[in-house]
């Protein structure tokens, strides 16, 4: 009898486990992908017959307009387009024979691609984020087509549309160029056309602002004061309490990097790199902020609440100050200007400042851009893959996926490409059916080259270019060249400083928390220990050295 | 060990057809929980995962030696440790009592509703639970507002920012979640006991209370022990997803397990390598748990899994 039991409970077990252990095994073998299998085939000896043909003034892409597909991974897991059904799409297809087959991924990027890598299997187009290591590593792995190569054998017009200055930036030691970045900004451009694609800004609630009479919040005195006002007449709106701030990507962005572009605190100071968490004004805003929670002006709400708590108080205009990117607010400040309480939107306004009174200094857009699309060795059609992408580079191609076709979703006004006008009504309205039907405007931005399209764009709406404006303003456009400065990666100073970014994550609410001014230095001077032992001094100096690298190459 | 004698063997060819249904189950584990284990050997590598595997340097115990030093990991242990402990003690017999329970109502249409729906949640993801578990912990959430209508509290606590609560925070969603899924095992196993012996004991003058003592959990013993063992085995496990939706900054300091410490640490980063060791050190452990709590328990009731 009993050892029938324990035979019927293992029988039990084993059925129970079989049903779990698909979703618990394959959790942890996640760390032991295979090895790659084969190199991927290098197809460099395809179609010499054509390269008599070939004009670098010509776009090579119309010498073959045969159906073909083309995989494209975007780097994105929220990039929610498809390809073929959108009038756009189907018209570059019909132009220019490539059907684009668009993948991505279904977690983080970075470890979606590295999983490909190690199968040596990898869609044909790749679209990933400039600052994501893999993007490193699929160049040093040789999983990547340099880009001159194929244009060399392909396409020379590639160099006369992608830009000499965007492939010099990013050419690598060995000479060759993997990527062709998107949103690409240089400072000529940007002093030229006073579109820094800056996109930091500082908001508050248009109505309670002004109700309070436009309070100096450039001020810690001005900025506790609006605090106090709030809580006293303002505590809460529909019935749910208000929450004073918000910073957008919590610590390590909004509370740091970002706070400190809007007190102008410098990124370098005598040619030395500045270590820009030990600035006094910034630490005097920080002990401003722990002032306010000792208070109850503010809550820690800003830094605990998940991505969906957030956009729930956003959407209710819960919120009376952010630090945050104006670009996220494009889709609800319209609607809060069309709600019953149509003064509930955000307006861009001087925030936080240091005590000389200095304007912000914002991040602008850079050479590195948003995204870098690369050719991958796995494709079994590189010269279609570098034509179609010199043809998404030049300004024909620019133009198809920004405007559309002609006469449905543009036509010529006074000489001038112009957007429809129910397409212009359709970004208010309805930007889904514009972007799912029709595909203009940002559908495919893998390739988007903001000096060509900009002049295209429709006017925006004004409650979204009153914030554009103040962070065009207040760009700082030659500070392009310290982002992302930091190592990434596994690398020793890497992994020194990444334990170093991860403590100062759990410090700052430390600080912010403390009960007194005591406490608040001590638990700051312990930080500073600690970045000391887990390796500060080698970040300073890879800091220094990557600084110093990108001086020369924009000299040259 | 089962030992094959001739019949036996004569029994198994006998049902080829239904014995070979475990084929695939084999063949899936061989390949995905067997095989793997060959890449270990990248715990001691510099593995880069862009270059053959071959080609990595040895470098012997550097990224044990890494992890060992770093105050992180000992945290992480604690959590770990923490975490399990609550889930051990307190949330072991829980599916059991919920079982047994469950087993004394009468009326048959309500006994699988209940069942049904306590079991439903096991279904939704993490991501999702998690969501909704930090709306229900958030200021204006359900639990502030009973909290503060039976006067336990006079103003909104944000349970999440303060990681004295982590650990409860854990336990709960989780026993929440899980408990109807968890209570099946147990069900089945009673159901599969002989009413003959109900019968019996009733004729004897047995009691509810003792049927259900002397009886059931006498006849279920053997699934609870297995369970034990092999709950115990899992103490350095945690439940990376449930952790990685209702961590932040604030609550980090308790709530950074040991799979959380390996994806913050290792993963990231790319540090396969370092990410590796940690998991090779812990599966070491577990091994050693199991064997513990196996031999313990065949001391003390006879039941073991080997």
């Amino acid at each position: 009898m009993k050892r029938n039991s324990v035979k019927r409970s293992l029988t039990l077990l084993l059925t129970a486990m079989l049903s779990l252990s698909l979703a618990a095994c394959s959790g942890n073998s996640a760390n032991n992908e295979s090895a790659p299998t084969a190199a991927p085939p290098a197809d460099a000896t395809a179609a010499p017959q054509e390269e008599a043909t070939l004009n670098p003034d010509e776009p090579a892409w119309k010498l073959d307009t045969s159906p073909i597909d083309l995989t494209w991974f975007v780097g994105a897991n929220w990039y929610a387009h498809s390809w073929g059904e959108s009038l756009t799409s189907k018209y570059v297809t019909e132009k220019t024979g490539v059907n684009v087959k668009l993948e991505v991924p279904s977690g983080e990027a970075n470890e979606h691609i590295t999983l490909m890598m190690t199968s040596g299997q990898l869609p044909d187009l790749i679209s990933m984020g400039s600052w994501e290591t893999a993007v490193k590593k699929l160049w040093e792995g040789d999983h990547v087509f340099a880009l001159n190569e194929l244009a060399d054998q392909y396409d020379p017009y590639f160099y006369k549309v992608a830009g000499d200055g965007t492939l010099k930036w990013y050419r690598q030691e060995n000479g060759n160029t993997y990527g062709v970045p998107n949103d690409s900004y240089s400072p000529n451009l940007m002093h030229e056309t006073g579109m820094t694609a800056a996109n930091q800004t500082f908001l508050v609630r248009k109505d309670l602002y002004e109700e309070m009479g436009s309070p100096d919040l450039s001020t810690p005195e001005g900025f506790l004061g609006a605090l106090q006002l709030l809580k006293d007449k303002y505590p809460e709106y529909k019935g749910q309490p208000m929450s004073p701030f918000f910073a957008q990507g919590n610590v390590p962005y909004g509370m740091t990097e970002y706070l400190q572009n809007l007190l102008a605190v410098p990124h370098e100071k005598d040619g030395k790199v500045y270590d820009r968490v030990t600035d006094p004004e910034y630490l005097t805003w920080l002990k401003t902020f722990r002032t306010a929670y000792e208070r109850g002006l503010i809550n820690v709400d800003f830094l605990v609440d998940s991505d969906t708590q957030v956009e729930e108080k956003t959407n209710n205009a819960r919120y009376f100050m952010m630090i945050r990117e104006w670009t996220g607010m494009t889709a609800v400040n319209p609607l809060l200007a069309a709600s019953a309480n149509p003064d509930s939107y955000y307006i861009a306004v001087d925030g936080p400042q240091n005590s000389k009174g200095d304007s912000a200094k914002l991040f602008p857009g850079n050479m590195d851009g948003w995204m870098v699309t690369m050719i991958s060795k796995s494709t079994k059609n590189p010269e279609r893959a570098i034509r179609f992408l010199s043809y998404l580079a030049s300004e024909e191609g620019q133009q198809d996926l920004f405007l559309g076709k002609e006469g449905e979703t543009w036509e010529t006004v006074d000489g001038k490409p112009q957007l429809k006008a129910d397409m212009v009504n359709l970004i208010a309205s309805d930007i889904e059916t514009l972007e799912k039907q029709y595909g203009v405007l940002d559908t495919y931005w893998m390739m988007r080259n903001p000096v060509i399209v900009n002049q295209w764009r429709p006017e925006k709406a004004p409650v979204i270019k009153q914030m554009e404006d103040f962070a065009n303003s207040q760009a700082d456009i030659d500070s392009g060249i310290y982002k992302g400065l930091d190592p990434l990666g596994d690398s020793e100073v890497a992994v020194a400083w990444s334990r170093i970014s991860q403590n100062w994550e759990e410090v700052l609410p430390e600080l912010i928390t403390a009960k007194d001014e005591a406490a608040f230095d001590k638990v700051f001077a312990s930080f500073l220990e600690r970045r000391d032992d887990y390796g500060f001094q080698q970040v300073v100096e890879f800091r220094q050295a990557g600084l110093d690298a990108r001086k020369t190459k924009m000299a040259n | 060990m089962v030992r094959f004698r001739g019949e036996q063997m004569k029994a198994f060819f006998r049902q080829w057809q239904l014995q070979s249904m475990v084929i695939p189950g084999i063949v899936w584990m061989v390949i995905f929980c067997y095989l793997p284990m060959f890449w270990l050997v990248i715990a001691f590598m510099d593995y880069s995962i862009a270059k053959p595997m071959l080609e990595s340097p040895f470098v012997g115990l550097k990224h044990f030696e890494a992890f060992v030093s770093d105050d992180r990991f000992w945290r992480s242990i604690r959590n770990t440790l923490g975490m399990s402990s609550i889930k051990l003690i307190l949330g072991f017999p829980i599916p059991i009592l919920f079982a047994l329970l469950l087993n004394e109502i009468r009326s048959l249409r309500f006994k699988r509703t209940v069942q049904t729906i306590s079991y439903l949640p096991h279904f939704i993801a993490w991501t999702i639970f998690g969501g909704i578990a930090l709306n229900w912990l958030g200021e204006g959430g359900v639990i502030n507002q009973l909290m503060m209508a039976i006067g336990l509290q006079d103003r909104e606590i944000l349970f999440n920012s303060d990681a004295k609560y982590f650990w409860w925070i854990t336990f709960f969603t989780d026993t929440l979640k899980e408990t109807g899924w968890s209570a099946i095992i147990y069900i089945a196993a009673i159901s599969g006991i002989d009413p003959g012996l109900y019968e019996a004991a009733e004729l004897d003058g047995a009691g509810r209370w003792q049927r259900m003592w002397h009886i059931t959990v006498q006849s279920i013993r053997p699934t609870i022990a297995i369970l034990f063992i092999l709950a115990v085995s899992g103490i350095l496990g945690s439940n990376f997803e449930q952790i990685f939706m209702l961590k932040n900054n604030m609550n980090m300091k308790m709530a950074e397990s040991l799979d959380l410490y390996i994806y913050n640490m290792g993963l990231v980063s790319g540090r396969h390598s370092f990410s590796t060791a940690v998991l090779f050190a812990r599966s070491i452990v577990s091994l050693g748990l199991l064997f513990m709590a196996n031999q313990t328990s065949k001391k003390l009731t006879g039941d073991s899994i080997f």
